[in-house]
């Protein structure tokens, strides 16, 4: 039960040091031995309080490089391409996205554009196969407001592997944390391409002086 | 000659020969170990040093000379084996690996040695190679051609002596075959230079025969059998690179394979050649020897944070600064001076992922180790690799386990369950209510889409997870920083089941305390297998 319970071993442990001199002579070594390896766990595991950040960075800013397509083929339509070190981009909405500006944000959200639905395709195996293959300005799909109709683009050139399908039932995600759960798509470039593709796209440095004016 | 020179026990099986057609094999060239083979013979009589035809020869001439009813002329007919022993050619059948005639590895012929010659040339290789043995098995590779040489000396014989009773008696399966016969002779030789026992050793000595030149008869077959195309290349390949002990090993065992069926299907139809041609070359001969992998099993702890569990280099840079892998192996190897190791463990960790607690359950596999330490040794070589670890990778309960280690490993990996402390950030204060909440989560079913950071090279499927039970322990000092201890199925993303990988693990930690939570670090607390445990 021990195990189960650290808040409980921890207490028993503080017990246990004021008992140390007794206990010493009386426990057999294999008790010993599994107390001490306890001890050692719970010195490892604690953590030091004062080198914590107030506030940790999160796992998208710790996980991905953050870049931005400002104003996609459209005035307003601002982009996100999220890279991860392995190369996969997730493609979002930006906080300044023209959709958000309407009145009740985001309402709906259809894959259905172009040749196919994305939410059908399904990639499978490690080769991802039936990736299908999309320019940077593919339709991923259409954001639907109140009163217009917004087409979300790919930004990136490379495979779709997969669309967030939560958004069909769940559009209101894309006004409340587009840069996370409301993500719109996972594309992977191909390695030769990324520098292309990365001048394309503008830091977040820049993205956020250039929204500020 | 006189006959009582002659040990008894070779007597004895030369009288069991039928010497018409004996001395007709003689004087084709097939060399008396051959002879007596063919007849069925076995036993010591084959370690004798001394088996010269010539003495063989008189030896059935006297047999003939005793009994009246055999006739003489067919002997007369074939000739006499002219000249002296040495003069002959190889044995027509086994291309002299009978008469421990072969070209060793510096390309010298080695001619008509003794079986005790043979024997020290064996415990001379085993010996170089600094084992120490105390049983071991003796393996024999030799060219297919003899098996075709074989097959085409026998239907000579069926075809001669089809009427006589000793051939109506007898059957293909009675003939011993060159290597059981060679076995016959070396055996209890070796078994006494080596001081070990044969048996079914995990120590071989492999003796692998091949030819020197390429033999003409095969290759005839084939092209007569063009559907055995495969054999064809099978043999090319064996005699294009004979030098390479292990190919020449694995392309014998495999045209020897095929001959045997190509000469089943061919049954009697095969026009015999007799009598053979003579033989000038010998084989080549190469004599190696090698452990079957031996089996370190045990329990790692890994302290570090930049410490990975196998060697990570990409590009020509290392990642982290040691390896799990390298520090057990490296240190082990030595000990055994075997030729290389290789590491397996049951599941792995993230390189930044400490490993403590229970340890994980891993297995050294030792390649042809010239020692094998005494279990008595272990503590001695935990102690050694634990100072060398330098702190960073630690080992215990470490024995020899034999190649079960493999089962006891591979057993219940995918059911374990594991067990983890996870230091969490929430991006508001944790409040009692959020511990009651999470600490009643028992046996919680998750899923999980294959996680980004490793979507680039696994499939992306979504997984069902188990999350047994889960724990916080508060952090003194912090409303936000705690540890969450939890339990869960063999396989589980914890990180992922921390942040929720934008929403691709659900639940996770974070949607359900309602709230953004992070994870800094991470470390493995327990593996729950029965393996490798302390006594």
């Amino acid at each position: 039960m021990e195990a189960d319970h650290p808040q409980a071993s921890v207490e028993a442990k503080s017990i246990g040091k004021r008992l140390e001199f007794v206990e010493l002579a009386v426990v057999n070594q294999e008790g010993d031995k599994e107390a001490t390896e306890e001890d050692e766990l719970q010195r490892l595991l604690k953590p030091n309080v004062d080198e914590l950040p107030v506030e940790p960075p999160s796992s998208v800013e710790f996980n991905f490089v953050r870049y931005f397509a400002p104003d996609f083929m459209k005035e307003g339509h601002d982009q996100y391409v999220y890279r991860h070190a392995n190369g996969l981009c997730v493609i979002g909405l930006a906080p300044s996205h023209v959709a958000f500006k309407d009145d009740g944000g985001v309402t709906e959200v259809d894959f259905n554009v172009g040749k196919s639905d994305r939410s059908s395709m399904k990639v499978t195996g490690k080769r991802k196969r039936n990736a299908q293959h999309f320019e940077s300005n593919s339709a991923l799909c259409k954001v639907n407001t109140k009163d217009a109709s917004y087409i979300v683009r790919c930004c990136v050139k490379g495979s779709l592997l997969e669309v967030n399908d939560r958004l069909i039932k769940q559009p209101g995600l894309l006004n409340s944390s587009a840069d996370r759960d409301g993500y719109v798509a996972i594309v992977m470039p191909k390695p030769a391409d990324w520098l292309k593709i990365k001048s394309s796209l503008i830091s977040l440095d820049d993205y956020t002086k250039s929204r500020k004016t | 000659m006189l006959t009582g020179d002659i040990e008894p026990s070779i007597k004895d099986a030369v009288s069991q020969l039928p010497p018409q057609a004996a001395k007709d094999l003689l004087s084709a060239g097939v060399c008396v170990r051959c002879i007596f083979r063919l007849f069925g013979i076995r036993g010591q009589v084959y370690s004798f040093p001394t088996l010269a035809p010539s003495l063989i020869y008189s030896q059935l001439e006297e047999v003939i000379d005793v009994d009246e009813s055999i006739p003489r002329c067919s002997v007369e007919a074939n000739g006499s084996l002219g000249g002296s022993d040495t003069d002959l050619g190889f044995c027509t059948i086994c291309l002299g690996i009978l008469q421990f005639s072969y070209h060793d590895a510096k390309d010298k012929v080695m001619k008509n040695q003794s079986p005790s010659d043979m024997a020290s040339t064996i415990a001379q290789s085993v010996k170089q190679e600094g084992h120490s043995i105390s049983d071991f098995s003796l393996e024999i590779s030799i060219p297919p051609i003899i098996l075709e040489n074989e097959h085409a000396v026998r239907l000579h014989l069926k075809s001669k002596y089809g009427n006589e009773g000793w051939m109506q008696e007898s059957n293909s399966s009675q003939i011993i075959s060159v290597k059981e016969s060679l076995k016959f002779s070396l055996t209890g030789l070796v078994e006494n230079v080596l001081d070990a026992k044969s048996s079914l050793s995990e120590f071989r000595i492999r003796m692998t025969y091949t030819l020197s030149k390429s033999p003409k008869t095969i290759q005839n077959i084939m092209e007569k059998n063009k559907r055995f195309k495969k054999l064809k290349h099978g043999n090319e390949k064996l005699h294009s690179d004979g030098t390479d002990a292990g190919d020449a090993d694995m392309a014998n065992d495999r045209a020897e394979e095929i001959v045997k069926r190509t000469l089943k299907n061919l049954g009697d139809q095969q026009p015999s050649v007799f009598p053979p041609d003579k033989v000038t070359e010998p084989c080549s001969l190469v004599v190696a020897c090698s452990r079957a992998s031996i089996f370190f099993g045990g329990r790692y702890l890994k302290y570090s944070r930049n410490v990975s569990q196998s060697r990570w280099i990409i590009d020509d840079e290392r990642m982290g600064e040691a390896s799990v892998e390298e520090i057990i192996g490296s240190n082990i190897l030595p000990l055994c001076r075997g030729d290389a190791y290789k590491f397996h463990a049951a599941g792995r960790e993230d390189i930044d992922v400490r490993m403590l607690g229970s340890g994980r359950p891993f297995l050294v596999e030792v390649q042809n180790a010239r020692d094998v330490p005494s279990r008595t040794s272990m503590r001695e070589i935990e102690v050694k690799v634990n100072n060398v670890g330098s702190g960073l990778v630690k080992v215990k309960n470490l024995d020899l386990v034999g190649s079960q280690g493999w089962n006891l490993m591979r057993e219940g990996e995918a059911e374990k369950q594991k067990q983890y402390a996870a230091l969490v950030w929430i991006s508001r204060p944790l409040e009692d209510v959020d511990v009651e909440t999470v600490v009643s989560l028992k046996e919680m079913q998750i899923l999980q889409k294959t996680p980004i950071r490793v979507l680039h090279r696994r499939s992306p499927l979504e997984r069902g997870r188990t999350i047994h039970w889960m724990n916080i322990e508060r952090i003194a000092g912090s409303s936000q920083y705690f540890l969450l201890h939890l339990c869960t199925q063999a396989g589980t993303y914890i990180k992922e089941f921390v942040h929720g990988d934008l929403g691709r693990t659900h639940p996770s930690i974070g949607s359900i305390l309602g709230c953004r939570a992070e994870i800094l670090q991470l470390d493995v607390t327990d593996v729950k297998m029965d393996c490798f445990m302390a006594d």
